[in-house]
């Protein structure tokens, strides 16, 4: 019984650290309030060079593109202001398979979803193509960008998208290295 | 460590335990599907995903590509049994499948490894699992697994268009007992042909059958099990031993390897009366 109402604690840890990522009215996808004031989301959730970022207390922040990377599916936002939470990182390359996973974003409006799952795989969908954390988990449109964490609430990447039942993410060592060369 | 965490380290090292006993197998043309290392050289897996009839390539958990030559199949219960030389590769933990309840956690793993998870849904004919869980493309064959790494049955996803099914480890164990006993898997044979029937309300009524259907028998072999007992064109079979035959997948259901030579009683009706008669399950003749 305690791990379901560790999964309650684990949403509410989730929904404070993840955006919605809008343009002019309208849900783009999902982004996660990285360390050091700023946000990591798919490149296919920002086309432009700007975008709004409301926060789970409603509060709406103006953010800039700083960098993005079609080929990863990453993009950086330059939040302005201080004393935003961040989400914790989990070291790159720890996850296991069958380890517990869950992602939290804004599928289709519904504003901070919880879904739960395992990992299912690590590694690529095709032959020769690039490797994602595969997750035994539901995702839909809205998930975009959004946090895959483990049960600790570490993020251990970024949600991409969804092929069949199985939800794509991208690991969380491809994400660090963008967000550090996006920085120097 | 909060319960979560805990939880999560168990599920992943349930898929390291039972994932050494894994093999990919390549028995089609398109799609590859799973087996288990089920007893020291021999790997079970789903039947209906070995289109070939003698040699398969499996590959090992470590990576190594071994051939496995098709040692028995038991296509009611879609279970082949594969024998393999794999020294150096696990056997897996098969735990007692009778234990399982609906509500349990269960993990279905694929060769790679891969995994999903969910739970035990409902109990199906024979106990079979009827799972909510995916099974993924190629998840066939593969180990279903409770959250110590004990292998409690085989996915298969071939023996029904609704369910996501497993067959559970006990109805697995008796198709490698009898394997082991007489070096193959022999299939149980009546001889007969039957289509479901509609069984008419007064006569339920009034020998108080609780079924709506049953089969009907359209046609019975020479020399067979079923033309020996006296069964007859024409006679509706209703139960068969303490199994209920409501559609022909019953009957075929029922003829599990292990009831060769076994004499049971086929409970009919002839002209709307009642009757037993006791059959000799025979084995199918073997093609030549």
């Amino acid at each position: 019984m305690n791990a379901l109402i560790d999964i309650a604690a684990l949403a509410e840890q989730l929904r404070r650290v993840t955006v919605e990522v809008t343009d002019a009215g309208e849900l783009l996808g999902s982004g996660v309030l990285w360390p050091a004031g700023c946000v990591v989301t798919n490149a296919h959730v920002v086309r432009r060079p700007e975008a709004t970022l409301r926060l789970v207390d409603g509060r709406c922040l103006r953010a800039r593109v700083l960098a993005r990377d079609a080929e990863a599916d990453l993009a950086l936002l330059g939040v302005p202001g201080t004393g935003l939470p961040a989400a914790t990182l989990a070291e790159p390359d720890t996850v296991r398979i069958g380890s517990f996973v869950a992602a939290v974003g804004h599928p289709l409006g519904v504003r901070g979803a919880l879904s739960t799952g395992i990992v299912c795989a690590i590694g690529p969908i095709e032959r020769n193509g690039r490797s994602w954390i595969q997750a035994d988990l539901h995702l839909a449109p809205g998930n975009s960008g959004g946090p895959l964490a483990d049960a600790a609430g570490s993020i251990v990447g970024l949600n991409s998208r969804a092929a069949g039942p199985l939800a794509l993410a991208v690991p969380m060592s491809v994400v660090t290295r963008f967000v550090h060369a996006a920085r120097v | 460590m909060n319960g979560l965490q805990s939880l999560s380290n168990d599920l992943a090292l349930a898929v390291e335990r039972a994932g050494r006993a894994v093999f990919a197998v390549n028995g089609r043309a398109r799609l590859g599907s799973t087996g288990v290392h089920w007893r020291p050289g021999l790997v079970v897996t789903a039947d209906h995903t070995v289109h070939v009839d003698e040699e398969v390539t499996i590959t090992g958990p470590d990576g190594r590509a071994l051939t496995a030559r098709v040692a028995g199949r038991d296509p009611t219960i879609d279970v082949a049994v594969l024998k393999v030389d794999a020294p150096g590769v696990a056997v897996a933990d098969v735990a007692d499948s009778d234990a399982v309840r609906v509500g349990h956690i269960v993990l279905a793993l694929g060769a790679g490894p891969r995994a999903s998870w969910g739970v035990v849904s409902s109990m199906g004919e024979g106990r079979m699992f009827h799972l909510d869980l995916t099974l993924y493309p190629g998840f066939s064959g593969g180990p279903l697994v409770d959250p110590q790494g004990r292998v409690v049955g085989i996915n298969t996803s071939g023996a029904s268009r609704h369910w996501q099914l497993a067959i559970p480890a006990a109805a697995v164990n008796r198709v490698v007992d009898e394997l082991q006993r007489r070096g193959r898997i022999p299939r149980a044979y009546l001889g007969v042909s039957t289509q479901p029937v509609r069984l008419p309300e007064p006569v339920r009524q009034r020998l108080n059958l609780d079924q709506q259907t049953a089969v009907i028998v359209v046609e019975v072999q020479s020399g067979s099990p079923a033309a020996a007992a006296g069964l007859t064109i024409g006679d509706v079979i209703v139960s068969l031993g303490a199994t209920r035959i409501t559609d022909p997948t019953d009957l075929k259901s029922t003829l599990r390897p292990d009831r060769v030579g076994e004499s049971i009683t086929a409970s009919v009706l002839r002209g709307g009366e009642p009757r037993d008669l006791q059959l000799t399950v025979g084995e199918r003749p073997r093609r030549s």
